[in-house]
């Protein structure tokens, strides 16, 4: 059992754990006991982990899905910008608003502003790039790359109570729990 | 999860497959005796009637065989827990091989091209005549009609039976799917084009359109995710099924679908953008029929209904995540698939708006007798292929 008693402010408490079954098993108890900010790491994606640190759903669908309308409808505001108002030609006799000629580039557009919005949404609602995490204090941590699991809770959750919240996690058997300086 | 100790036995499908196989037969014997009525009671509505009974409930078949050969290529949960499903239809072609028979004996009834006076009228188009002659008659039709099945069942018998056999040997190889499966939708996207030529693009003179066959493929793709998940939508909630369909699977059942519907719009609007920017006499009447006497109604129905609200409401991630709810839509989308076959057949015939008893009639006896079929071929093996390395895969818990 390593253990870090620093003075400083406190991130949260980690516990390490040998396997995902026991990781997500933890995550649910930890959970089900009325924690809130808690995060979990694994090397690999574990199915149900989420779920299991009450984590249901985020926004970048929603993100998605103004990108892609903002796209279609400006796409098709400059087709018509363009083919009525400013340069009407004509094209066999067709009115200048066709729209069935504009549709393809409107698809297009929509696809291009949700394609981006997906990739510029994440980013933004994860905060990633972010070149400092203070989970990265513990030395262990470096094995969540590899083959260990690991669960934290906040100092900032409402529950978080240093003594409680470590004799609690020590209620999970883990293989070791360690303070996170901030 | 402990579904990795289940046997064969545990995993056949539960006695609600024999009574609805039962009620199916019912429905489709009572169905069948209607439609045969319809026959000789209402012939003007009978034949182009079965034409549309037959393509829907065709594609139903085809549109298992090749979602199955994709999940034999590609691999995947979301395929294996459905493969059997996929199976059972896909052996329901020899059913359709018979039930072809009635409209190869009277294609004058649906085809200008096979009627003698139309091609004896020295007014008559030329083209027509030289194509009557040449590709589109009676001896044509019946050597590609045999040529086509002949395939797919073929096709499908070798799938289905390496997957029998699969069940009882452990430790195979399923290289032969793969090979078979690669040239198989090859060979299965040709032949529906081909196929849909002869039989519907036909049904308009001199009328052709090259991304024809591809409207059919779209939607015989989505008609078999709406069947799977019809099927997972009862017996998900029962054993055996319930212990390993996650919700996982009908989400990636729900995004296959919105993936078909897409495809089924883009193709449409691909189709009609280019003839109706191309504006030419000889490609614009198809449309120009189905724009007057009601049949636009239908065709905006279709754009609302078959693409428009499917669309939005499968967007929902919740709406996909679970059966129950995403049955609805599949139900929907299957009775839209009958819809916009009615809508490539029916104004051919008629040219202002007609639907009589004898659809309805024509709609159950195929049906009844196909899902009999069905779920007899559902019934006969576990509902996963207990060998295949998917299966196992599928089988372990998750967390390991």
């Amino acid at each position: 059992m390593s253990d870090f008693s620093s003075s400083g402010p406190v991130y949260g408490l980690m516990a390490e754990f040998d396997s995902a079954q026991e990781l997500v098993a933890a995550a649910h108890k930890t959970h089900e006991a009325g924690y809130q900010k808690i995060d979990a790491y694994s090397p690999f994606p574990i199915e149900g982990l989420a779920e299991a640190i009450g984590f249901h759903k985020n926004n970048v669908p929603l993100v998605v899905l103004i990108g892609g309308i903002i796209g279609g409808l400006s796409a098709y505001a400059l087709q018509y910008w363009v083919a009525v108002i400013t340069y009407p030609v004509n094209v066999g006799g067709r009115p200048f608003h066709s729209w069935p000629s504009f549709i393809i580039v409107t698809f297009e557009l929509t696809i291009l502003f949700g394609g981006l919005s997906s990739a510029i949404g994440m980013l933004a609602l994860n905060g990633l790039p972010m070149p400092y995490h203070p989970v990265f204090n513990v030395p262990e941590f470096a094995k969540a790359s590899e083959n260990k699991f690991f669960l934290v809770v906040f100092s900032s959750d409402p529950k978080y109570d240093a003594a409680r919240t470590r004799s609690f996690l020590s209620g999970l058997a883990p293989r070791m729990i360690a303070e996170v300086p901030s | 999860m402990t579904t990795a100790t289940m046997t064969k036995s545990d995993l056949m499908a539960p006695p609600v497959v024999q009574i609805m196989q039962q009620r199916s037969l019912i429905i489709g014997v009572l169905g069948a005796i209607a439609s045969i009525a319809g026959a000789f009671l209402a012939p003007d509505s009978f034949y182009s009637a079965y034409l549309e009974g037959f393509m829907f409930w065709l594609g139903l078949s085809l549109g298992c065989m090749a979602i199955l050969m994709l999940y034999h290529l590609v691999g995947g949960a979301w395929g294996t827990v459905i493969r059997r499903t996929l199976e059972s239809g896909m052996m329901t072609l020899p059913l359709m091989f018979v039930l072809f028979v009635p409209i190869l004996l009277n294609l004058p009834k649906l085809y200008f091209w096979a009627r003698p006076d139309v091609l004896a009228d020295p007014k008559a188009d030329p083209k027509i005549v030289e194509i009557a002659h040449s590709y589109l008659n009676f001896n044509g039709i019946l050597v590609r009609y045999l040529a086509f099945f002949v395939i797919w069942i073929a096709m499908a018998y070798f799938l289905n039976r390496w997957s029998t056999e699969q069940d009882s040997t452990a430790g195979q190889s399923t290289l032969r799917f793969r090979a078979l499966s690669s040239i198989g939708l090859v060979i299965y996207s040709l032949t529906i084009s081909f196929a849909v030529v002869d039989w519907v693009m036909s049904l308009q003179a001199r009328w052709i359109s090259t991304i024809y066959g591809l409207l059919f493929i779209a939607g015989e793709a989505l008609s078999a995710f709406c069947l799977s998940v019809v099927i997972e939508s009862v017996l998900g909630t029962r054993k055996p099924m319930s212990e390993y369909l996650n919700d996982t699977e009908v989400h990636d059942h729900g995004k296959f679908m919105l993936a078909f519907v897409m495809v089924w719009a883009y193709f449409n609007f691909s189709q009609w953008l280019i003839i109706w920017a191309g504006n030419l006499p000889e490609e614009i009447p198809w449309y120009v029929s189905r724009m007057k006497g009601g049949w636009e109604t239908v065709g905006l129905f279709l754009v609302v209904f078959h693409f428009a609200v499917p669309f939005a409401l499968l967007l929902s991630r919740q709406l996909k995540r679970k059966a129950r709810t995403l049955v609805r839509i599949a139900l929907w989308l299957l009775l839209m698939r009958m819809v916009d076959i009615f809508w490539h057949i029916e104004p051919v015939s008629h040219p202002t708006f007609h639907l009589s008893w004898v659809h309805f009639a024509i709609i159950a006896g195929m049906g009844g007798l196909w899902l009999a079929y069905f779920f007899r071929n559902l019934r006969s093996r576990p509902l996963l292929a207990v060998n295949a390395p998917q299966t196992l895969r599928l089988l372990e818990p998750s967390h390991e």
